[in-house]
């Protein structure tokens, strides 16, 4: 065979290429700096930005729970890191938390950004020790939300006044 | 360095004829909405019938010897280069259709429908690569000019009354059947890239693939005949 090192190269690059074309489609990056932030997540060079992150914390544990989303979405902008997705979900989820009744607007997107926590968290791998939280997994998160958007007769009991949020 | 066209010609086939189709698959289901944001729409199932009627027309016009490019007398790293470029053919067959086709409606159908009825008829047609070629050629280069300039221009938000006469007459008439998403012109500029680069692809790929450039048929004196015939 002739040049097989040409041959073995032209693999390579066809086939890298390749996946790079099939991970435009299956990601739909909406614009270039969708495309390089993907990239960075892919290549697992992709870190939140920190201070934006303890910024968005302070917020939300003094209760400014709109503005501590917008620096967390801020601070994660591709939204691939775990911890960030959960208090984003949380934060929606404390918003949206009334005595008499819940958002259920904002418990929906709550629910998305628990799911996205969910899917950047391998199995049992995320516990958020946070002792201002009562709820430590995404999973807890998802399921109260869930509950919360439910309709049943339960949602007619007065005794629902007296329910803590979590 | 030592100039060997051998190796020229070898590096062209498994570097730059992959790496020219993926580009083409990446370009041709790309789109760019209103608001500039990109969209990429993967073939749909249509484009890729088209393109195995089209790979079918390759084969059998020459453009492309299948014996040539796979076989036992290749090494298997040669064989799986020169696979891979063929399915790369293939893609780029099925997002060049896919760059030219409307997103929905009835033109979706109505455009898929005139490949389809091309496509099929050259089946049975005599064929050699050049004539397939300049078929391909008028085929694209119509679709182009329907859906990117005319159904682009009739679709476009704003312009001239003219424009927006021309454009409410033509949703009248067709009962709103006929209307395409707006896109942002950007668009129309990257599907001509693409299919100008899917036919600069096709022109370098050679029937055999150790053939020298010189003995192409694009350029055999058939072709050349084929050219005077059609003059006359």
């Amino acid at each position: 065979m002739r040049y097989p090192l040409l041959h073995a190269t032209g693999i390579v690059a066809t086939l890298l290429y390749a996946a790079f074309v099939v991970w435009v489609y299956a990601t739909q990056p909406r614009t270039f700096k969708d495309v390089t932030q993907g990239a960075r997540v892919a290549a697992g060079a992709y870190a939140v930005d920190a201070s934006r992150y303890d910024t968005a914390l302070s917020l939300f544990h003094r209760g400014l729970f709109r503005a501590a989303r917008e620096e967390w979405e801020r601070a994660d902008p591709a939204r691939a890191d775990a911890r960030t997705q959960f208090y984003i979900a949380y934060a929606f989820y404390r918003e949206g938390w009334g005595r008499l009744y819940h958002d259920d607007a904002l418990y929906g997107q709550g629910l998305q950004a628990a799911d996205r926590a969910l899917a950047l968290t391998r199995a049992g791998s995320l516990i958020v020790d946070d002792p201002d939280l009562k709820m430590h997994t995404a999973a807890e998160l998802k399921a109260e939300l869930e509950k919360g958007r439910e309709r049943s007769l339960s949602d007619l009991n007065p005794m629902r006044v007296l329910e803590e949020r979590k | 360095m030592k100039d060997d066209p051998a190796r020229r010609r070898a590096a062209s086939r498994v570097l730059l004829l992959p790496l020219l189709f993926l580009t083409v698959t990446l370009l041709g289901g790309m789109r760019v909405a209103a608001d500039r944001s990109f969209v990429f729409l993967p073939p749909p199932l249509i484009t890729l019938v088209m393109a195995a009627l089209l790979s079918s027309l390759f084969v059998r016009g020459r453009l492309v010897r299948l014996g040539a490019w796979l076989g036992s007398r290749h090494g298997v790293l040669t064989n799986v280069s020169h696979a891979l470029t063929l399915l790369a053919l293939f893609f780029a067959s099925a997002q060049a259709f896919n760059s030219v086709l409307p997103e929905e409606g009835l033109l979706h159908w109505m455009f898929a429908f005139f490949f389809l009825w091309s496509l099929w008829n050259d089946q049975f047609s005599p064929f050699d690569p050049f004539r397939l070629l300049r078929s391909l050629g008028v085929l694209f280069g119509t679709a182009f000019v329907l859906k990117h300039m005319i159904l682009a221009g009739l679709s476009a938000p704003g312009g001239s009354w003219t424009a927006r006469i021309a454009a409410a007459i033509f949703q009248g008439l067709s009962l709103g059947a006929l209307a395409a998403p707006p896109v942002a012109p950007a668009t129309g500029y990257i599907s001509f890239f693409t299919l100008a680069l899917y036919v600069i692809g096709l022109a370098l790929v050679a029937p055999a693939p150790d053939e020298p450039g010189d003995v192409r048929s694009l350029v055999t004196t058939d072709s050349r005949q084929s050219i005077v015939d059609s003059r006359q």
